[in-house]
């Protein structure tokens, strides 16, 4: 059997008949082709993460909406009675609200995992002869992606309202690469929580709950030294005050050993118990 | 077979109508109230935003929040928080409206032989005992935190009349829009515009503190009238400014109500008239 397919230039062009043999050769090929290393598998589902993004960029707005909103109310509102003037208080604010908006968007990680289960796409995935793991890190990559837009548009903005971070291009980098570190490990509470839970709103419920008490109750606004004993004592040893003040120290040009240290400490202990646990759920799924 | 049915006709004069109105809107505060009775978490859940914005504002903030012309932090805020609840009531009033309406719950009270108006009066009503009962729930937290009332119980009275008269303005507003909407969604469109009321105020902060732009628009909101004029009837700290409206902001309490209410009340009685045509 021949088909003939018109060609641009209106020629006629006979295809070879394809016998059963060879179209069976073909699928059952000798070689099975070359399984993708973890590297590979993992940035392809990143890339998948971040054309998410590309097809619904509504849900950039939470990253650049409400950390513009808070910098601005928190810096023209409040800056006056906390620090004497706008200028002088979004030194001090500007790393601060970075570092929480960049943890309050973590819990999308969750959303995305729980989503993708709800709609069986998860389970597609599982079938898949990859690296185990490669779906969990390539949602976190794609996150991480989110993180970096949302630091950016931060620092345009608070470099426009008058932020000056005394540590110049390497401090600021300094400070964003230890908050992306940070958050990807934070990233594991939430997919463990993605796939614990059974819907979308009860993933954001939890989230918020723990999100809202860590950045809120920490130093992004205000120095603990201002607040009452009881208060100082949760403060002090919040894992979220301790990134804050290593990102504000690094963008104002100190290098606050003990802060940053505590806060990649706090990162390998998230990964080192969230990570197994996401795994172990994972696997069991 | 047939059977007449007769409705009650009410032909004791002007006096009559005016009881048989008053009955109608009672029972409908009733259903109101008996609503919040089987579902409590909404109430609950507003009454916890205000308490938290307490503690947050005034232990997190407070120790370095500076009162113009000196005073403890806790003492500012907590009059300007009972202006800010009475503020959010909006969107309880609005959300039951739109609610009533979708259900066609508020068609069948329109079909039915009471008085027109007792709807409206039955939902206004009710929202009035839920903000009392709301005030009541943030005088407490505000002993708690420390706050007091220093002028004594006649001029802390006309700071509690002043608070229960904007949210009485206020609720012919969520009264209009949930009219207006008729979709619930809309709640969320209209919170995005009562939270920078609430924010651009001198519920947290003096103007003073402001940029000259932001303290202008703080000084006229009206939540900065209400709360500067309770905290000078409360004999609180801060309620001196330097504006205009900073030193008449009692008769500004009592002004932005009024003009609210002459634009809202016709409002939301033609609106409410005109649902069927």
């Amino acid at each position: 059997m021949s088909t003939a397919t018109g060609t641009g230039t209106g020629e006629a062009q006979d295809l070879a008949p394809v016998s059963a043999d060879s179209l069976a050769a073909l699928l059952v090929a000798t070689e099975r082709p070359r399984r993708p290393s973890a590297l590979a598998a993992s940035l392809t589902f990143g890339w998948r993460a971040v054309l998410k993004i590309k097809h619904v960029p509504e849900q950039l707005f939470d990253v650049t909406a409400f950390p513009i909103m808070m910098v601005l109310m928190y810096t023209y509102l409040f800056g006056g009675a906390l620090a004497g003037s706008p200028r002088e208080y979004i030194q001090y604010l500007l790393p601060g609200i970075l570092v929480m908006s960049v943890v309050m968007i973590t819990m999308y990680t969750g959303v995305s995992v729980n989503t993708d289960i709800e709609k069986g796409v998860f389970d597609r995935f599982r079938t898949l002869p990859i690296w185990r793991p490669a779906v969990m890190v390539g949602y976190l990559l794609g996150d991480a992606l989110r993180y970096t837009i949302a630091s950016v548009v931060m620092l345009a903005v608070g470099l426009i309202m008058g932020f000056r971070p005394d540590g110049g291009f390497p401090g600021v980098l300094a400070g964003v690469a230890l908050l992306l570190v940070f958050s990807f490990a934070f990233s594991w509470i939430w997919t463990m929580f993605g796939l614990l839970l059974r819907t979308e709103k009860s993933v954001m419920g939890v989230s918020m709950m723990v999100i809202f008490p860590l950045t809120f109750l920490s130093d992004i606004f205000v120095k603990p030294e201002t607040m009452p004993g009881w208060l100082q004592a949760f403060v002090n040893n919040n894992p979220v005050t301790h990134v804050a003040s290593a990102v504000r120290g690094l963008m104002e040009g100190d290098w606050p050993t003990d802060e940053v240290l505590w806060s990649l400490g706090w990162a390998a202990v998230l990964v080192a118990v969230f990570g197994p646990v996401t795994m172990r759920l994972y696997n069991r799924k | 077979m047939t059977t007449a049915t007769t409705t009650p006709q009410n032909t004791s004069g002007d006096g009559g109508s005016l009881r048989w109105a008053l009955a109608d809107s009672w029972v409908l505060t009733g259903r109101s109230l008996a609503h919040w009775a089987r579902n409590p978490a909404p109430v609950i859940i507003g009454l916890l935003f205000p308490i938290m914005m307490v503690l947050m504002f005034g232990y997190l903030f407070g120790g370095a929040m500076d009162v113009p012309g000196g005073g403890n932090y806790r003492e500012f805020l907590v009059p300007g928080m009972f202006a800010m609840t009475m503020v959010f009531g909006i969107e309880v009033t609005m959300l039951a409206v739109i609610t009533d309406t979708a259900r066609g719950v508020t068609d069948r009270f329109r079909a039915m032989p009471t008085s027109s108006a007792a709807v409206v009066t039955g939902r206004s009503i009710a929202d009035m005992l839920n903000s009392v009962v709301g005030l009541s729930v943030m005088i407490l937290c505000g002993l708690a935190v420390g706050w007091r009332a220093h002028e004594g119980f006649s001029r802390a009275l006309a700071a509690v009349g002043l608070l229960l008269l904007l949210r009485f303005a206020l609720l012919w507003v969520g009264i209009y829009l949930g009219l207006v909407f008729t979709d619930t969604a809309a709640v969320t469109a209209v919170q995005t515009l009562v939270w920078p009321l609430g924010f651009l105020s001198n519920a947290f902060v003096s103007p003073d503190t402001m940029p000259g732009w932001l303290a202008a628009i703080a000084d006229w909101n009206p939540l900065s009238a209400t709360g500067t004029a309770t905290r000078e009837l409360f004999g609180n700290p801060g309620w001196q400014g330097s504006s205009w409206a900073a030193e008449h902001a009692i008769l500004l309490g009592v002004l932005w109500p009024a003009v609210i209410c002459a634009i809202f009340f016709p409002l939301a009685v033609r609106r409410y008239q005109s649902l069927g045509r």
